[in-house]
C-alpha cells in the first residue's frame, strides 16, 4: 500500500496479467491461428461457440445457485460454528460446510483464517477446503460434460478424502510441535 | 443423453426460478442479493468462460487426438495420471471452467482417471495461489497441504478407475 505510484502501478499489470493470464494466452493463440490457418481456425471458432451455446443455460442456472448459495449460507456464522466444534463432529460438519462454501480462493483463505483464530483445529480447516472441491453447485455441469457414473465417483469420492485430508495434513504440520493445550 | 442439452438447461434454471420464487416470498431483499451475486459472479467469470470454450475449439481442431491419447490415454497407465495432476495443479482458473475442458479432452481420448485427477487437482492444488497461502498460514502449512491434496488427487483418479 505504501509503495511508490511506478511500484504500484507495475504490480497492477502483473495482477492483470496473472488473473486474466488464460484469456490473453487463448487471445494470442487464435491470433497465431488466424495468421497460418484461417480456415481451420475459423473452424475452432466455430466449434467453441457451438458449444458454449449448448451449455449457456446449465452456466446461467449454476450461477444462479451459487448467487442464491452466496447470500443465503451466513460465513460468519458458520465460521463461529467451526470454532467452537471439536472431535469428529466438527470434522463432518467441516465437510458439509466446505461443500456449501463458494468462492475465490481470496476469498475462502482470509475465511479459514478466521476460523483458525476462532479455534479451530488445522483438520477443520484442510477439510473444509478438501471438501471444496466437491463442488455440488456444479454438477449439473459436471454430468453435462463428463456423465453422471463419473460425476458421482468423483464427488462421492473427493468428499470421502476430505476428512483423512485434513487430518493427515494436520497430523504433518504439528509433528514435533507442542500442542497448543500444553 | 437422450435428451438435448438445452432442455437440461432450461429444466435446471426452471427449478432455480421456482428456489427464488419461494425465497422471494420469504424475504425479498435477500433474494434480490441473490440474483445481484449471481450477475457479479456471471460478469466475473465471462472472461475466463469465453477463454475456456474458445481453447476447446482450438484444441478440437488443432491437437490430434492421438496426442492427448498418448499423453492422458489409458496406455499411460499411472503416467496419464501423473501428467494430469500436474497440469491441473499448474492451472488456475474458476472450478467451473475445469468441467468444459475435462469433458473435450475426454472426448479426445483421455482417460477417465486422469481426467478425474485433472479436476481435482485443478480446484484443490494451486501453483499460483502458493503466495497468499504461504502468507496466511505459514510455510509448512501451505507445502503440507498441498502436497497432500496432490497425492489425493493422484489417488481419488485412480479411484475412478476402479470404480467405473
Amino acid at each position: 500500500m505504501k509503495g511508490s505510484g511506478v511500484k504500484q502501478k507495475g504490480k497492477g499489470v502483473t495482477s492483470f496479467l496473472v488473473a486474466q493470464w488464460l484469456p490473453l494466452m487463448v487471445l494470442a493463440l487464435y491470433g497465431g491461428a488466424f495468421v497460418f490457418s484461417p480456415l481451420k481456425a475459423r473452424q475452432a471458432l466455430a466449434v467453441s461457440g457451438q458449444t458454449f451455446a449448448s451449455v449457456l443455460l446449465i452456466i446461467l442456472a449454476v450461477v444462479a445457485l451459487t448467487g442464491f448459495i452466496l447470500v443465503w449460507i451466513d460465513r460468519s456464522r458458520v465460521a463461529r460454528l467451526l470454532g467452537r466444534e471439536g472431535g469428529w463432529r466438527a470434522l463432518f460438519f467441516a465437510a458439509l460446510c466446505g461443500m456449501l462454501l463458494i468462492g475465490p480462493p481470496y476469498v475462502i483463505f482470509p475465511l479459514l483464517l478466521s476460523i483458525r483464530q476462532q479455534g479451530a483445529r488445522w483438520a477443520v480447516i484442510v477439510t473444509v477446503l478438501a471438501a471444496w472441491a466437491v463442488k455440488i453447485q456444479l454438477l449439473p455441469l459436471e454430468v453435462q460434460f463428463l456423465g453422471w457414473p463419473f460425476a458421482i465417483a468423483r464427488t462421492l469420492l473427493t468428499l470421502l478424502l476430505a476428512i483423512p485430508v485434513g487430518l493427515l495434513v494436520e497430523a504433518v504440520v504439528e509433528r514435533g510441535r507442542p500442542t497448543p493445550g500444553d | 443423453m437422450g435428451v438435448p442439452v438445452n432442455t437440461v438447461g432450461l429444466i435446471y434454471l426452471v427449478l432455480i426460478g421456482f428456489l427464488y420464487l419461494t425465497c422471494w416470498r420469504r424475504d425479498r431483499r435477500k433474494t434480490l442479493r441473490s440474483l445481484h451475486a449471481a450477475r457479479s459472479t456471471l460478469i466475473k467469470l465471462l472472461p475466463m468462460l469465453v477463454a475456456i470454450f474458445g481453447l476447446i475449439g482450438l484444441v478440437q481442431v488443432f491437437v490430434p487426438a492421438a496426442m492427448i491419447e498418448s499423453l492422458l490415454g489409458d496406455s499411460g497407465g499411472f503416467l496419464s495420471i501423473l501428467t494430469a495432476g500436474s497440469v491441473g495443479a499448474i492451472a488456475i482458473g474458476p472450478p467451473l471452467a475445469a468441467f468444459p475442458l475435462a469433458g473435450s479432452l475426454l472426448e479426445a481420448g483421455a482417460w477417465p482417471p486422469a481426467i478425474a485427477t485433472f479436476v481435482v487437482s485443478w480446484i484443490l492444488v494451486g501453483f499460483l495461489t502458493l503466495p497468499l497461502e504461504i502468507e496466511l498460514f505459514g510455510l509448512r502449512f501451505a507445502l503440507a497441504r498441498n502436497g497432500i491434496s496432490f497425492a489425493a488427487a493422484l489417488l481419488i483418479g485412480s479411484l475412478v478407475g476402479v470404480v467405473l
